[in-house]
């Protein structure tokens, strides 16, 4: 146990747990966007215990999951469109905050291993991460007209 | 057990598996059973398995949701096409 780990035990329990009791509870709309923000969220986590346990290979998980996750989104946004187009989801703050916290914890991390392959695939994990997430937040708020034919 | 990581986890696989259960909906449930996937990938790393997380996050955060979603939308267009046939 190290101070990389307890940040990201920290992340699960405060922020994967936030999102569980958000799938749970509430609206189809706030239930989505609970979703969306799960992936947004354990991302930066996953990182966190790669650097953590000190092997950097565990960072493919969480760039699988930095493309995986708005995939995931985009599936909810295209079949549920539906649905969703009668009390779309707006959640411009939760997607900013965790957009936010997403590029803190990579800087952060790449301040950490230094420059090399390492920190620049940290970057793109990052960039994959955020992009991915405010995409997926903006079609779940109806945001490509283009994509609604249901 | 000792690790707080450890046990964070199993907890949100709990809650989540419990919730995904609870919920009645298929929708709702395929969007549970996403997060659902996700703890339990947390769980796989923070239990020095990363090659399982991996596989399950590939199958857990889009496949298993687009299977449910399709399938539900098929049975729905059945059920509009049968009750429209029904009338006459």
């Amino acid at each position: 146990m190290n101070g990389w780990t307890t940040a990201a035990t920290l992340t699960f329990a405060g922020g994967v747990g936030a999102t569980v009791w958000g799938v749970a509870t509430g609206p189809l709309r706030r239930r989505v966007v609970a979703q969306n923000l799960s992936s947004a969220l354990a991302c930066p986590g996953l990182l966190l215990l790669a650097q953590g346990y000190g092997r950097p290979a565990y960072v493919d998980l969480a760039l699988v999951l930095a493309l995986l996750g708005p995939v995931g989104t985009l599936v909810f946004a295209r079949l549920l469109a539906e649905e969703l187009a009668a009390d779309p989801p707006a959640s411009p703050w939760a997607t900013w905050c965790a957009a936010g916290f997403a590029a803190v914890v990579v800087l952060v991390l790449c301040a950490a291993t230094g420059p090399g392959r390492a920190m620049v695939k940290l970057l793109v994990t990052g960039a994959l991460l955020t992009g991915g997430n405010l995409v997926a937040s903006r079609a779940l708020a109806g945001g490509f007209p283009g994509g609604r034919r249901g | 057990m000792d690790d707080p990581a450890v046990v964070v986890a199993l907890l949100l696989v709990a809650a989540a598996a419990t919730t995904a259960v609870a919920v009645r909906d298929p929708v709702r449930q395929a969007l549970v059973l996403a997060v659902l996937g996700l703890a339990l990938a947390v769980l796989f790393t923070v239990l020095q398995a990363p090659d399982v997380a991996l596989s399950q996050l590939a199958v857990g955060s889009a496949l298993t949701p687009l299977l449910l979603l399709l399938s539900v939308r098929k049975v729905r267009r059945r059920q509009k096409q049968e009750t429209k046939g029904e009338p006459e």
